[in-house]
């Protein structure tokens, strides 16, 4: 017979929680369907918008031939979305619908003459085409009127826009600049981190409570509890199932990854070809340039630079599994606790209020602090342990964080887990023995004590 | 040689007292019954031996040493509320608890293909839990307690639940058990069963140890020094010879000729002088002195009426 310690026994527990876990039918669904769905809908997305690319026969009612049987002519169209043919009439709707030699056209623009007046255009289609063939149609013919109108006064296209340009107006306070407009993108980027921490935390927690209830009331727990203690039984189940979620994280990251780079290469080539992306974009930019200033190309670049530039990811994904982890374990202890309190999962709702109110609490006030990462709610919601998880990776991500705030909320949040899990495991060892107690606040508070 | 001491166990909870100064000793090898009413203390006098719960006050001794944590796994434990988990495969849990305990993987194999053949299930190897009977389980159950060879082994209403056939098993395996040197604590209700296997008891009520010693000294501790006489002959003569010195505390006849008459001595008489008063009278045919049952003993002392010698 060989000794076993301590610590090969919180192995032996979390080998079985663990292993069971991930063996059950449930997570193996949920972890390759996960990954085939996102992937899945996002390759349906992407076809149906190719599909849409439907080419469209766009019939302009022109009856003063402003646009003298042409459209704008810029940057060549490989495949232009939309083909413009002209009628030197007044067509109305009621025509466009009645009229048999109008069917073979898709849309209708009636161009009245008041258009020069009142800059109003309007259009009909018969089935709505897609965006970007709406956005060409505009476009052309929007820049084949400027055109127009730039030679009816005399003046040349450049300084016809010149004078149409919009201002570029913004109001901003003095220590804003383009850095502070980074740093708010950034931080976005963060709250999608501390998105991915809640949901883990309250999936993967409430999954410690359920495993808890549930050795609970099959009686199981006084056998374990006779050769292990009940904190490396309560530590083992929240290490078991911390480990099962990063596990299904890891797949998630891995499957998709390798599904998105498969289908890519196999299936769907001209899909994700930057090329094509990279033309499309450009075109845009191009057109959106000339129209509106630089605005668009700007707020794109802007975000380019913060994701490949500004970014500190290595830094950002080692706070996050420290965040991720320290979290994680707090609210773990606190849920393996509630479950050893009650006899079935219907009692918790009580007890489980004070657990979740600092949880959802700190879940709307993540969103809320988008763009003001250094405001005095996000730097002491950054501190406190509760929501310092949740709301640190943000103010990370933004880069408005000092390291030694990183270490003080680190070591606070430490401090707490640590603190949390004794009194948890104090409440657990006497709540996993005992039966029919209506278990209540006080109650529990009675038990730590007795402990 | 002593296997457990309890000495001046106190456990209190929120205000009312589970344990009240216990304190006994158990021999090696030998069955030892803990006996009392439903919430007496005896649980959780098991929990503190278990350590999974810890006294208020009072020491606990394994073997003369005092308990360490490592003594678990020199004790085995099949608690009164028995539990398997639902969906874990026989043998998987089996190796699980085994190994919890402290045996080593291929120990914990040998073991569990030993206890399987001997109780001849190894085809419910691959069977959850969930899909044996109630009987099977508790089957399980007994083997996982008994898996890593315990030196000490509680078993807490261990024939609950078991139809005859599989009691008998179980006390013939406890008996085996016995034998082989495994020193046994016996929490049970039945006292049919301690009269048949347990060779020392303890009473505990309301916290308290009231009685304590083996079988046949707790036995005698409460013996009426009454006497079963068989005889042939007339009651009425037999109950007449008897005078103060003796009560007739009951009797039956046997058939036309024949009785059987309950006496209790009094007044320091031995049974040499009631047979003197009552060869006379009667043939006797056949005595014997009626001993209590643990039964009566169990409700006597704890209904308040102490034990003691005849006075």
């Amino acid at each position: 017979m060989r000794k076993e310690d301590s610590m090969s026994k919180i192995g032996l527990i979390i080998g079985r929680e663990y292993s069971t876990r991930v063996r059950k039918r449930a997570f193996i669904v949920l972890t390759v369907l996960v990954p085939v769905l996102v992937v899945g809908l996002m390759f349906l997305a992407m076809w149906l918008g190719m599909e849409e690319k439907k080419h469209v026969k766009v019939l302009i009612s022109d009856p003063r031939n402003l646009c003298d049987e042409r459209i704008f002519i810029g940057v060549e169209e490989k495949n232009p979305p939309a083909t413009f043919y002209f009628y030197q009439d007044y067509v109305d709707s009621l025509d466009f619908v009645t009229r048999a030699d109008m069917k073979e056209f898709d849309v209708l623009i009636a161009l009245n003459p008041t258009v020069i007046t009142n800059k109003k255009i309007r259009g009909y289609y018969r089935e709505e085409p897609s965006s970007d063939a709406k956005d060409y149609i505009r476009d052309k013919l929007e820049l084949r009127l400027e055109e127009y109108f730039a030679l009816d006064k005399g003046i040349s296209l450049e300084e016809y826009r010149q004078i149409r340009q919009r201002m570029d107006f913004q109001l901003k306070g003095l220590d804003d600049n383009e850095e502070s407009e980074i740093r708010d993108k950034a931080q976005a980027i963060g709250l999608m981190f501390s998105i991915f921490i809640f949901i883990f935390i309250t999936v993967y927690a409430a999954q410690v409570m359920r495993g808890v209830i549930e050795e609970k009331t099959s009686r199981v727990v006084e056998i374990i509890v006779s050769s292990v203690k009940p904190m490396e039984l309560m530590m083992g189940k929240i290490i078991a199932v911390g480990l099962v979620g990063l596990t299904q994280f890891l797949i998630w990251v891995v499957l998709i990854t390798i599904l998105m780079v498969g289908l890519q290469t196999f299936v769907f080539k001209d899909i994700l070809t930057p090329e094509n992306w990279q033309g499309i974009n450009d075109q845009a930019v191009a057109m959106n340039q000339i129209t509106t200033g630089m605005e668009t190309s700007e707020v794109r670049n802007q975000w380019a630079e913060v994701f490949f530039e500004f970014m500190n990811w290595p830094l950002l994904i080692t706070m996050f599994l420290f965040y991720f982890i320290g979290g994680y374990l707090l609210y773990g202890s606190l849920f393996a606790m509630i479950g050893s309190a009650v006899d079935s999962e219907t009692d918790t709702q009580q007890l489980m209020f004070p657990v979740m109110l600092p949880l959802m609490f700190t879940y709307v006030v993540s969103v809320m602090i988008q763009g003001n990462s250094d405001g005095a709610t996000a730097v002491w919601l950054s501190q406190v342990p509760f929501s310092s998880p949740i709301i640190m990776l943000q103010r990370i991500a933004a880069g408005t964080v000092s390291i030694w705030e990183v270490i003080l909320s680190l070591f606070l949040l430490t401090v707490t887990f640590i603190i949390t899990t004794y009194l948890a495991g104090k409440i657990y060892r006497v709540g996993i023995l005992m039966y029919g107690k209506k278990s209540t606040w006080k109650e529990l508070i009675k038990w730590m004590r007795q402990a | 040689m002593e296997m457990l001491r309890v000495e001046h166990i106190v456990k209190q909870y929120q205000g009312h007292t589970a344990l009240n100064d216990i304190s006994i000793t158990t021999k090696k090898g030998e069955i030892f019954g803990l006996l009392g009413p439903n919430g007496a203390g005896k649980t959780s006098l098991i929990r503190i031996i278990n350590q999974i719960t810890g006294p208020d006050s009072g020491k606990i001794y394994l073997e003369g040493r005092e308990i360490k944590r490592d003594d678990i796994e020199h004790i085995g434990y099949l608690p009164e509320e028995r539990g398997l988990y639902k969906k874990m495969k026989v043998r998987e849990q089996a190796m699980y608890f085994a190994r919890l305990k402290g045996l080593n993987k291929s120990d914990a194999k040998k073991k569990i293909e030993y206890w399987f053949e001997k109780f001849d299930i190894t085809s419910w190897y691959d069977k959850k839990v969930e899909e044996l009977s109630k009987g099977m389980a508790q089957k399980i159950q007994f083997i996982i307690t008994v898996l890593h060879e315990p030196k000490l082994l509680i078993l807490d209403e261990p024939f609950s639940g078991f139809d005859p056939i599989n009691a008998d098993l179980l006390r013939k395996e406890i008996l085996q058990l016995k034998e082989n040197g495994t020193s046994i604590m016996l929490s049970t209700h039945n006292m049919t069963s301690v009269e048949e296997i347990c060779d020392s008891i303890a009473l505990i009520d309301k916290a308290k140890l009231v009685l304590n010693g083996s079988l046949k000294d707790v036995k005698a501790q409460f013996r009426t020094h009454t006497y079963a006489i068989q005889f042939k002959g007339m009651m009425f003569g037999f109950a007449n010879a008897l005078w103060s010195d003796f009560a007739l505390t009951n009797s039956f006849q046997i058939d036309d000729e024949r009785a059987v008459a309950h006496v209790k001595l009094l007044k320091g008489n031995t049974l040499n002088n009631l047979l003197q008063q009552v060869m006379p009278v009667v043939e006797i045919e056949a005595i014997h002195e009626v001993m209590p049952t643990m039964n009566d003993i169990f409700i006597r002392a704890v209904q308040g009426e102490k034990g003691g010698q005849h006075e």
